[in-house]
């Protein structure tokens, strides 16, 4: 069996500590609204690809690029223009 | 609920579950106790500095990690000096990982054929809330896995049997042969107390003489025989290789259930069951 692109699409579980590390937050249970098509989705339900380069995480019902996650040289790069809303749930808050 | 910072694990104990998986057990010093469902990042560092990352799902229950003297939320620690306490540190607490050795993996290969007991790696978490399962949650519980997708499963299996849960269960398990089935035995124990635990295989390569069990990949039809009615409701948790988790919500979701009721946790293209 050939490895293609279906293969290597996680989910925004997978990419739970790495956005906790950014914002701080478990955003798997965190709900965000896609700019594309007004779908509301916990991020642990998005689709996700992990690069080499960053993480996109996609709408799983457009497929529109809501969350885009790179590191490099000490930053973090965020590009959220395809998320039209997040919210951030106390509850979900990490520590330490 | 979880923890944001690198923490030195030391491994306790390594037990070979089937001929490409083991399980670690870790002793993790400052653990507040787990969801069943969620997992750890662990990383590896070379000595050129070079490191990676991985995600691997907790198997044991929480309540394997707590209760303890040495456990924060079982009490004040200090001056207890139980088994999992070392005194004039952090308590530390037992956690059990089960790792797929994929043979290009980075990752993998070390952690499930290199790894020693005393030996020490780096780990944050528990991190992940969406892909969990407490008591309170209710059901009826339809857990579908592929391969080494049983094991966020294993750990809600033994999270209910330690609450003494009676919320019914379907497991379905898709493997390639019997001999790659992790926790087969604990699962005949855990189904054997009949208190509500079905479990059924799927072996999609080779099967003992005599199966009588299915014999091909996860499909709508067995996922209608063995899976719950949609109008009864079930919670449904699928975990596996990309493509299984993907089929199997697509099915599910075909048959009637509803989709916000559907939670898929997707392992990439680890294995091929």
């Amino acid at each position: 069996m050939t490895v293609d692109e279906t293969d290597l699409r996680l989910d925004g579980n997978a990419v739970a500590g790495t956005l906790a590390e950014v914002f701080g937050f478990d955003l798997t249970v965190c709900w965000g609204g896609c700019a594309g098509c007004g779908a509301t989705n916990q991020l642990g339900a998005l689709l996700v690809y992990a690069h080499g380069m960053g993480t996109v995480a996609c709408c799983p019902g457009c497929g529109q690029h809501l969350l885009r996650v790179t590191r490099g040289e000490g930053r973090w790069w965020l590009d959220l223009r395809g998320l039209a809303w997040l919210q951030l749930d106390e509850q979900a808050r990490m520590t330490g | 609920m979880g923890r944001l910072s690198w923490r030195l694990a030391t491994v306790a104990e390594v037990r070979r579950e089937t001929p490409r998986v083991v399980s670690l057990a870790l002793e993790v010093p400052g653990w507040d106790g787990h969801l069943a469902g969620q997992h750890v990042d662990v990383r590896l560092t070379a000595e050129d500095g070079y490191q990676a990352e991985r995600a691997y799902s907790i198997a044991s229950a929480p309540d394997a990690a707590r209760g303890g003297p040495g456990d924060r939320q079982g009490g004040p620690p200090e001056d207890q000096g139980g088994p999992g306490d070392r005194r004039g540190g952090p308590p530390v607490s037992r956690v059990e990982l089960a790792v797929e050795r994929l043979d290009d993996g980075e990752v993998s290969p070390y952690l499930a054929g290199e790894l020693r007991k005393g030996d020490q790696l780096e780990l944050r978490g528990p991190v992940g809330g969406y892909f969990v399962w407490e008591p309170d949650r209710g059901g009826p519980l339809l857990l579908v896995a592929g391969g080494s997708g049983v094991v966020p499963l294993m750990a809600m299996l033994r999270r209910r049997a330690a609450a003494a849960s009676d919320v019914p269960v379907r497991l379905l398990y898709s493997a390639r042969t019997l001999e790659d089935v992790i926790f087969r035995e604990e699962l005949a124990g855990l189904e054997a107390a009949g208190d509500g635990l079905t479990v059924t295989y799927a072996l999609t390569r080779a099967q003992p003489a005599g199966w009588a069990g299915y014999a091909r990949r996860v499909d709508a039809v067995m996922l209608e025989e063995v899976g719950w009615r949609p109008g009864e409701r079930p919670l449904a948790y699928v975990c596996g290789p990309t493509r299984l988790v993907e089929a199997v919500a697509g099915h599910l979701v075909a048959l009637g259930h509803d989709p916000s009721r559907v939670k898929t946790e997707r392992f990439g293209p680890t294995g091929v069951p």
